[in-house]
């Protein structure tokens, strides 16, 4: 697909977590692409890609579920736009399982009784954003720079692990999201924690483990001096969005986790009061600077408000 | 910790267990020479008896018994760090699902039942409705699991912003995915599919 003098259009898979938890990823994911005039159509009747409680105990149910998927999006045109990243990293690995294996491919064939359809490309909405429409173009069309803004850019697992197969960025040292964060006059922090697990989907099972983990994450970022973090995964959203207010009276104010995980630099930055970190999806950071109103954003679906920050920094 | 003797014989190494993992993973167990860069990575390693690296030894010497009885395979993520940090590449976050679904299969003797429960529901959803349903996965969680009170502040906060929907409409396509689950047994049960 070429940018310039045809208009970038793509078929879209939202993925369950979007029309539920992630409202507002798809609300600001469809709002982003209408303004910067880019198409996006929803592939009708997709299903669940299985997300890793299918592929966890059942690979050739998880295979055939994006297999149906992929299949599915055939009908749509334009290249696969996945905003979530456990949809886009199953989709990437169902490709790359069944374009190298063919004895899976076959049995996936069986089970969603036709061809595998892998040719079209599955793109995150990141690569969309940086690489095709392009950072430069970003830059130009901006309308309210995210200036003074003092981003964590979160990438956590899936969006580039493992090797060779989201083929989205450098598996442990990526920069797409901070390059993206530039382009909207955003500055980005640098801190440890953006590609640690944030207990992903032990949140329905065993929550203890997300506190945990999603704890050392937060701590992290405030420790950098960042205001809020960006993530492009809804799950890791919820996590960090949805369970802070748990998180801050489990583990508080100096107590000795912190100690355990960050020695006494926490304490050296006087940083006690564990101030709210609100959790941003990219789509909403990369609206608000192309000028969308922040109405339209799903702002009102998060738990932890960002329009104090927002305001502060003269955003809204 | 007090550590018990290992006696390794004929009897008691199940080498038809390590190559039945390594099918299913498409990965070479044998490969591994004990770094322990696996273990050092992973961010659930603390809430592993076997952290990943010992995982894997036990496999190597035949004692996937005791890797199926304990907890270790259902309290790792799939976050993939291991896999991308290997310097054999022995995936080992395949090894994991693998383990998972001989466990599975077998009805695992594993102490961890959570999370297997949380796995089943979620699976159930896609058979049922084709995508997911979180408030029934939440709520049906809490019963089975009998935490009746479990993020029970949660839910009408997540329904009043709309992260929660009550209800939940059937994809019209459902039969599809029916077909896709009976294919899948129909072909495990004539041997044409691990």
């Amino acid at each position: 697909m070429t940018s310039g003098k045809k208009r970038l259009s793509y078929s879209y898979y939202p993925g369950c977590s979007l029309h539920a938890s992630g409202r507002e990823y798809d609300i600001s994911t469809r709002a982003l692409f209408k303004a910067l005039n880019v198409g996006l159509k929803e592939v009708p009747d997709w299903f669940c890609c299985g997300a890793t409680p299918a592929h966890n105990v059942d690979e050739l149910l998880s295979l055939s579920l994006c297999a149906k998927n992929l299949s599915l999006a055939e009908e749509v045109e334009g290249d696969l736009a996945v905003a979530c990243a456990a949809c886009f990293s199953r989709l990437k690995t169902t490709q790359h399982h069944l374009r190298e294996d063919d004895t899976k491919r076959k049995q996936v064939e069986i089970a969603i009784d036709g061809p595998a359809a892998l040719g079209k490309p599955v793109k995150h909405i990141l690569e969309i954003l940086a690489r095709e429409y392009g950072l430069a173009k970003l830059e130009e069309n901006i309308k309210k720079p995210l200036l003074g803004l003092k981003v964590a850019s979160y990438y956590g697992c899936l969006l580039t692990r493992p090797p060779g197969v989201p083929e989205l960025d450098d598996c442990e040292d990526p920069s797409i999201m901070e390059d993206i964060l530039r382009a909207l006059g955003a500055e980005p922090v640098k801190w440890s924690h953006r590609m640690e697990c944030c207990g992903a989907n032990f949140t329905l099972s065993r929550p203890g483990v997300v506190l945990k983990l999603s704890n050392a994450i937060l701590e992290s970022a405030r420790l950098a001096g960042a205001d809020c973090i960006m993530v492009a995964c809804p799950l890791c959203h919820g996590n960090l969005d949805i369970r802070q207010k748990e998180i801050k009276e489990m583990y508080g104010a100096n107590s000795s986790l912190i100690g355990n995980i960050f020695g006494s630099d926490l304490q050296q930055s006087g940083d006690t009061e564990r101030r709210d970190l609100p959790i941003f999806y990219i789509t909403q950071l990369a609206a608000l600077a192309m000028g969308v109103a922040s109405e339209s954003l799903g702002f009102e679906s998060v738990i932890i408000d960002p329009k104090p920050l927002l305001k502060d920094k003269q955003l809204l | 910790m007090k550590n018990k003797l290992m006696h390794l014989s004929n009897e008691t190494m199940n080498v038809g267990f390590v190559k039945k993992v390594e099918a299913l993973s498409g990965s070479s167990v044998r490969r591994c020479f004990q770094c322990g860069k696996c273990s050092a990575g992973c961010p659930m390693s603390s809430f592993m008896e076997h952290p990943p690296n010992r995982v894997v030894r036990l496999l190597q010497l035949g004692q996937g018994q005791r890797v199926l009885a304990g907890r270790s395979i259902w309290y790792c993520a799939s976050c993939e760090t291991c896999t991308t940090r290997c310097p054999n590449k022995v995936d080992l976050a395949a090894i994991m699902d693998a383990l998972r679904k001989l466990s599975w299969d077998a009805d695992g003797p594993s102490k961890e039942s959570y999370v297997q429960l949380a796995n089943r529901l979620f699976i159930e959803n896609i058979r049922t409705y084709g995508r997911q349903y979180e408030l029934r996965l939440g709520a049906i969680f809490n019963m089975k699991s009998g935490q009746f009170l479990k993020d029970l502040m949660l839910g009408p906060k997540l329904l009043s912003k709309g992260k929660l929907k009550m209800f939940h409409s059937k994809n019209r396509n459902i039969n599809d995915i029916e077909g896709i689950f009976k294919r899948i047994e129909e072909m495990r049960k004539k041997g044409e599919a691990l």
